[in-house]
Parts: C-alpha cells; sequence; structure tokens
C-alpha cells in the first residue's frame, strides 16, 4: 500500500502547533499563540513568516491602541493543507 | 516547543489534539465570562427594575423602572471590559462570536422592540379613546420571554448543551403564553380584591412578574451556562 507523503511544511511541531490552534479559531493574535505553544518569539516569528510565505496563514500587522498587534488567520489553502495532512496521518495510523 | 520535522504520526495527532483542546479552554473561558457578566447584569437590572418602579410607584409614575433596561448594553459592555482581560490575547472563534452574536441579535430586537412599544405607547395615550388605547397597547415582556426563549435555544445549540436546548424551547413558550394572558396577574389579583388592604401590594407583584421571568430566564439561560463553560475551561 502506498501512503501519502506528509506536507513538509506541516511535518513540524511548531509549524503544526500553530496550524492547530488556528484551524479552531478564527484568528489569534501572537502573544496568545506564542503562550499556548511555548515557543521563543523569534522561532515562531520565523515559523509564522514560513506559513505565511506558503500561503497557508494570512498575517495582519495592526495596532491596539498604541501597541503594535500581529493577528494570524488560516487561509482556505491552509485549512486544506491542514484537511490532507490529517487524512495522510489517519491512512499512516490507519484510524 | 521547539523546531522538529522528525515526529512520529503519533506524536503529530497528539499535538493537533492537544493545541486544539487549549483553544477551545481559552474560548470557552472567554465565553463563559462574558455570559456570567451578562447574566448577572441582566438579574440585578429585573431586581432595580422592581425596586425603582416600587418607589416611584407612591409618586404616580408608573414602569419608570423600565427605562433602566436602556443602559443595560452599557453597562454590560463597560464591565466586560473591565473584567475580561485576557480578552485582549483570547482567539475569536465561530463558536464564541455565534454565541455573541446570538444574544446582539436579541440585544438589537429587544431593545427596538422595546421603543416601539414605547412610541406607540405614548402616541396612542394622546390620540385614542381610553378603552382603545387599553386594548392597542403593545405588551413588551411576552415578545421579549420568546426572544429570550430563542436565544437561549440557539446558544445551547451552538454550545452542544441539550439541557439549555430544551429549557430555550419550554420556557419560552411556556413564559410567553404566560405573560400574554396574564396568567400571573389574574392569580395575584383573584387572590386579593380590590377592596383588600393589600391591593397596593398586589398591583405592584404583579406588575414586577414581567421582571421576575426575565430574572429566571437570564439565571438559567446566561449565568449557569457561563459558570458550566469557565468550570469547563479550568
Amino acid at each position: 500500500m502506498m501512503f501519502p507523503t506528509l506536507d513538509p511544511l506541516l511535518h513540524s511541531e511548531l509549524r503544526l502547533a500553530v496550524m492547530s490552534l488556528l484551524v479552531s479559531a478564527e484568528e489569534a493574535e501572537f502573544p496568545y499563540i506564542k503562550e499556548q505553544t511555548g515557543a521563543t518569539a523569534g522561532n515562531l516569528s520565523v515559523q509564522v513568516d514560513k506559513l505565511s510565505a506558503a500561503g497557508y496563514i494570512e498575517v495582519e500587522k495592526t495596532f491596539k491602541g498604541k501597541k503594535p498587534c500581529t493577528i494570524c488567520r488560516i487561509t482556505p489553502t491552509g485549512l486544506k493543507a491542514f484537511e490532507d495532512y490529517v487524512a495522510s496521518l489517519k491512512s499512516y495510523l490507519k484510524v | 516547543m521547539e523546531e522538529n520535522s522528525n515526529m512520529t504520526a503519533e506524536r503529530s495527532l497528539e499535538i493537533i489534539t492537544e493545541q486544539i483542546e487549549k483553544s477551545r479552554r481559552a474560548v470557552s473561558k472567554t465565553t463563559g465570562r462574558s455570559l456570567y457578566i451578562s447574566g448577572i447584569c441582566i438579574m440585578c437590572t429585573a431586581v432595580l427594575v422592581v425596586l425603582i418602579n416600587i418607589i416611584t410607584m407612591s409618586q404616580g409614575m408608573v414602569g419608570i423602572g423600565h427605562l433602566l433596561w436602556f443602559a443595560l448594553p452599557v453597562v454590560i459592555w463597560l464591565l466586560s471590559r473591565k473584567y475580561i482581560k485576557d480578552r485582549e490575547h483570547a482567539p475569536v472563534s465561530l463558536v464564541s462570536s455565534m454565541v455573541a452574536k446570538t444574544w446582539i441579535t436579541f440585544g438589537f430586537f429587544g431593545i427596538g422592540f422595546f421603543i416601539i412599544a414605547l412610541i406607540w405607547g405614548w402616541i396612542g395615550a394622546r390620540l385614542l379613546p381610553i378603552s382603545e388605547y387599553a386594548t392597542s397597547q403593545i405588551r413588551v415582556a411576552p415578545v421579549i420571554v420568546l426572544l429570550m426563549g430563542m436565544a437561549i435555544t440557539m446558544t445551547g445549540h451552538i454550545l452542544r448543551q441539550r439541557w439549555l436546548v430544551v429549557f430555550g424551547i419550554v420556557a419560552g413558550l411556556l413564559c410567553f403564553a404566560w405573560e400574554h394572558f396574564h396568567v400571573g396577574e389574574a392569580i395575584v389579583m383573584n387572590l386579593v380584591s380590590v377592596e383588600s388592604p393589600f391591593a397596593l401590594t398586589a398591583a405592584v407583584i404583579s406588575s414586577s412578574l414581567p421582571c421576575l421571568t426575565i430574572f429566571i430566564f437570564a439565571l438559567v439561560g446566561l449565568l449557569l451556562p457561563g459558570m458550566m463553560l469557565k468550570k469547563q475551561s479550568v
């Protein structure tokens, strides 16, 4: 039996955690994602940029009062990639 | 969490489950607090309306306390801003926005209907003969409890709480019939005759019954689900 290949962009702990958080939320702020994943700001920023460059998430830089605020949202492409990734995992695990 | 691309399929599923659960808990906490605050505000307003109506009744001002309902959305908004500090970073989910939109819609329809009834009452009192005015008055309470029942039922569906769905339907329809057919007033007025020294007390009680209904609806439809969600998110 041929197993489907896992999306290399999603097959990484931190990127997968970010996508899993965003899949159940309409949008989330950068500090919230950082808090939930326990990642460092620098590392998270790099991974968010990679997901954004692939079109899996969209990043909006805005202001909340005078404070800068980064909001992340999953895109339809990202959602499709996530669904495919979960389907592939299921076939590996025969769930 | 560090960068690691050599994960097993089991570890991947574990991460997905863990993060979705974390997100769900964060959303439940914020939604729960909003429902809790709204419930307390509505219950306190219902009590205050009754108290103000009792105090002002002796001065000939009937039902002036009901004007307090207009301040309710502002009070809920201010308290939510003050007490939900972690809302700053909480994610917006489909569940929380659906619950919020359900109650905002209820607020628009409830207050809108209340304003229409007030304007119609004011016009009717000046233009219609007293006999026609009495029959053409718009009663706010039956429609408000019906709308509240609908909002509670929809909240129950969104939060997947069967008891809330059943409560919303049963209580909404029963309380609508109770208010529309003046059952409470009829019971109170039948127990106390007009000549009785307790007639004024009976009138106050019967005019307070809609507030009691709204109090109970806020307790079961907002406060209890709010407490439940807060508890689930711990």
